[in-house]
């Protein structure tokens, strides 16, 4: 079956088992906002030991220097890579970096991607990062592309509480796995929807499925309960 | 609207994501959207800067305020280009005075610093709707919503700084220090319409446009994808699409089910099913060669090709071209594939295999290679060792006998015999007979251990010499040891001559061994002269 549409976000990676992984990568504008958090992270971190280490003369101003090198260019490395390829910016917005093949983020490609900011960053305030971002069809900055990494949506849990109080009903005819997923889709949607709209959805399937249509919304819920299965 | 002909995957994202789309959305019509709003900003800004020439500042302050109004070319394009209506530059152009006039002040004035602002104008632009029903319809629309719309415009106008001070910094990086080196950093001077200047303000509004030109589109675009977006979880259109198809399928599979059981109807009392009710192979009747389901939609020559083409397409088929460069000389003559294929060694190894018991043979090389390997390696391995004790055994000297120079007082040095030792002791016997006979006793020892290598030691007694003769085997020898020893035992000891005819006889013994010894020594060359 084709799909009738062709933009989508995610992109499909296929295993030799011939499996579509479906990875998510993350555009401009969450990766902005990451990292700005990340650098209110580090410039808060930097001004602490700041208040501590001016009390220390020369020596504060070389341990000030030494780690503020750490904090640069360690940070996002360290974290990437002992922390499931997220920084604390990148993991209060979802976002985590994995390898274009969906591995985990090792030490040379975290080293790499990291290091090539100093591209990115051309010719001032990660100018050239933007410009390739926007124009590359996964949002890979330079150093992504160098690293081959991508910055993609954390997978979230599915929370599914919906109850359906109607009683178990059969489907008409037989329904492919798609057909299925929208009846249950429908049902667990119910109470987001406005009742109009409600009636409308459930109309479209009355001729089709032969129910009436004063009775169509208990019986696709009751087909939605139907195909769940005992809770 | 038909849902049907979006072209985009309609499903509920993760409001972040919803945004990412407008970006792949603005990238696959970068061509018209840039286009467009380069003409349309051109245009305007060229405007204004003839106008406006001696005020730049100004001109620069009235184009960035009117961006509102800018955003509604693309969300024109963008919005009839979701649905497969994508307009061509002109009907853009053509279009967009009508679409500049709704609500156009609004949206310069109290709209115009709502950060929310691409996420507000499809409800405006699209939807048509103004005042309070507007306002609800924003409510609801923004409920959880506003939050990613608010950092779109923020990021959005950081962006334009970065993108602004980028280019200036890359215009900066481009020229030489001799340009800047007298320059006047004071800021004041810049903002002084009144200043000489007027060049530097008018490139920074061009600049600007050209921003905006890069990221107006992605901005409006993302802000499109937010509200449809929202309107996608507010109003289940991925479940309205699903369920579509689901009508459609059945209905496409309503008649094809009543035409299949109109047809199975007459085969039911066909032969082939008392075949079946006879429980008969299946192979008698399955894929038959012959053209069979004419009379519906999907023939089975129809279907074989369908196969076919399926079968030889991408996932089952994958046939890919590969291209190398090579030298024209290098190119190896024509040969046939089996010769170009195998070395010679190979083919005569499997020649061999062919005929005798090439495996035996090839079997019982390996082994005695395998058995010479080992034999050089103990070598190489002992080689010290063997250097050591083989080239001791090469120095070593037979140990040779000692020669008992006297035996019981008689001197055995040949050279102190004379040549003629019989003559010489009959020549004595009359003068000095104890001279004559040790003179034949120490012939015959000297006889002995030269001739016949007889083990004599200095300690040894006449008996033991006589002893060790008897060992020789050589009875004549032996017996004329015999008379002689015991001859010179009884004149040496027991002073007690022999007679004159003993003396002659033993002489005579004497000659007749010494030619007998000269005999064999001198017929040894002669048999192997002959």
């Amino acid at each position: 079956m084709t799909l009738p549409a062709v933009l989508d976000t995610r992109y499909p990676l296929e295993t030799p088992e011939g499996i579509d992984l479906l990875l998510q990568p993350a555009g401009p504008i969450p990766r902005a906002l990451a990292y700005l958090i990340d650098l209110c992270i580090r410039g808060l971190v930097m001004l602490a030991f700041s208040i501590v280490l001016i009390f220390f003369g020369r020596l504060g101003m070389g341990l000030w220097s030494i780690l503020f090198f750490l904090l640069s260019w360690w940070y996002p490395v360290l974290f990437e890579v002992l922390w499931q390829g997220r920084t604390p910016g990148k993991h209060y917005l979802g976002l985590r970096v994995v390898h274009a093949d969906g591995t985990p983020i090792g030490w040379s490609a975290s080293l790499i991607r990291n290091l090539l900011r100093t591209v990115d960053m051309l010719p001032l305030v990660y100018c050239a990062g933007f410009i390739s971002m926007l124009s590359n069809a996964r949002f890979q900055r330079l150093g992504d592309l160098a690293a081959n990494t991508l910055v993609t949506y954390q997978e979230r849990a599915l929370i599914n509480t919906t109850h359906i109080s109607v009683a178990p009903q059969q489907p008409p005819v037989a329904l492919d796995l798609e057909e299925q997923l929208a009846i249950l889709d429908y049902a667990e949607r119910h109470q987001q929807l406005s009742e109009e709209r409600r009636q409308e959805l459930a109309e479209l399937l009355c001729n089709s499925l032969q129910i009436p249509r004063a009775q169509a919304q208990t019986q696709l819920l009751g087909m939605a309960s139907y195909l769940r299965g005992p809770q | 609207m038909q849902l049907n002909n979006a072209q985009v995957v309609i499903r509920p994202r993760n409001p972040w994501e919803a945004a990412d789309l407008g970006i792949h959305f603005a990238r696959q019509h970068a061509g018209l959207l840039l286009g467009s709003m380069a003409i349309l900003l051109s245009a305007w800004l060229g405007l204004l800067s003839i106008v406006l020439y001696d005020y730049p500042g100004i001109a620069g302050l009235i184009f960035w305020w009117c961006k509102p109004l800018y955003d509604r070319l693309p969300l024109l394009i963008v919005s009839r280009a979701l649905f497969n209506a994508k307009p061509t530059l002109k009907q853009s152009l053509r279009e967009l005075p009508q679409q500049l006039k709704a609500q156009w002040f609004a949206s310069l004035t109290w709209r115009r610093f709502s950060p929310s602002r691409s996420f507000d104008l499809p409800v405006t632009q699209l939807e048509g709707l103004n005042g309070l029903p507007r306002k609800q319809r924003l409510q609801v629309l923004s409920l959880r919503n506003s939050q990613p719309a608010s950092a779109l415009t923020l990021v959005g106008f950081h962006l334009e700084a970065v993108l602004l001070i980028g280019l200036f910094g890359l215009l900066f990086m481009l020229l030489p220090p001799e340009v800047y080196a007298n320059w006047d950093w004071r800021f004041g001077d810049w903002l002084d319409d009144e200043s000489e200047a007027h060049w530097l303000d008018h490139l920074s509004n061009w600049v600007y446009a050209l921003v905006l030109v890069v990221w107006e589109p992605i901005y409006v675009a993302c802000g499109f994808t937010l509200y449809l977006n929202r309107r996608t979880e507010l109003e289940a259109w991925d479940t309205e699409l699903s369920f579509r198809r689901l009508t459609e399928r059945l209905q496409r599979a309503a008649p094809l089910a009543l035409m299949v059981f109109a047809l199975l109807l007459p085969l039911s009392y066909s032969p082939s099913s008392q075949a079946a009710a006879l429980c008969l192979p299946p192979s008698l009747n399955s894929t038959p060669k012959a053209e069979r389901l004419l009379s519906q939609t999907l023939t089975s020559p129809a279907a074989q090709t369908s196969i076919q083409s399926i079968l030889a397409d991408k996932p089952f088929s994958n046939k890919r071209i590969e291209h190398e460069l090579k030298w024209g000389e290098d190119q190896p003559k024509p040969k046939s594939k089996e010769e170009r294929g195998t070395p010679w060694w190979l083919k005569y190894l499997i020649e061999s295999w062919k005929h005798t018991s090439g495996i035996a043979y090839v079997a019982e090389v390996v082994l005695w290679l395998l058995v010479l390997t080992l034999l050089g390696w103990l070598l190489w391995h002992y080689r010290r060792w063997l250097g050591e004790f083989v080239g001791r055994l090469q120095n070593i000297q037979r140990p040779q006998r000692q020669r008992p120079s006297t035996l019981f007082g008689l001197e055995l040095d040949s050279q102190s015999l004379p040549a003629d030792i019989a003559g010489s002791a009959l020549a004595l016997w009359n003068s000095d007979p104890r001279q004559a006979l040790s003179l034949l006793y120490r012939g015959l020892l000297v006889h002995l251990l030269d001739q016949h290598q007889v083990p004599i030691k200095s300690s040894h007694t006449e008996n033991e010499v006589l002893g060790l003769l008897d060992q020789q085997q050589l009875p004549a020898l032996y017996r004329y040891s015999q008379h002689v020893t015991q001859h010179w035992i009884n004149l040496a000891y027991g002073h007690r001559l022999p007679a004159d005819r003993v003396i002659q006889q033993l002489c005579q013994a004497w000659r007749t061994l010494e030619a007998r010894q000269a005999g064999a020594s001198s017929a040894t060359p002669r048999e192997a002269h002959a």
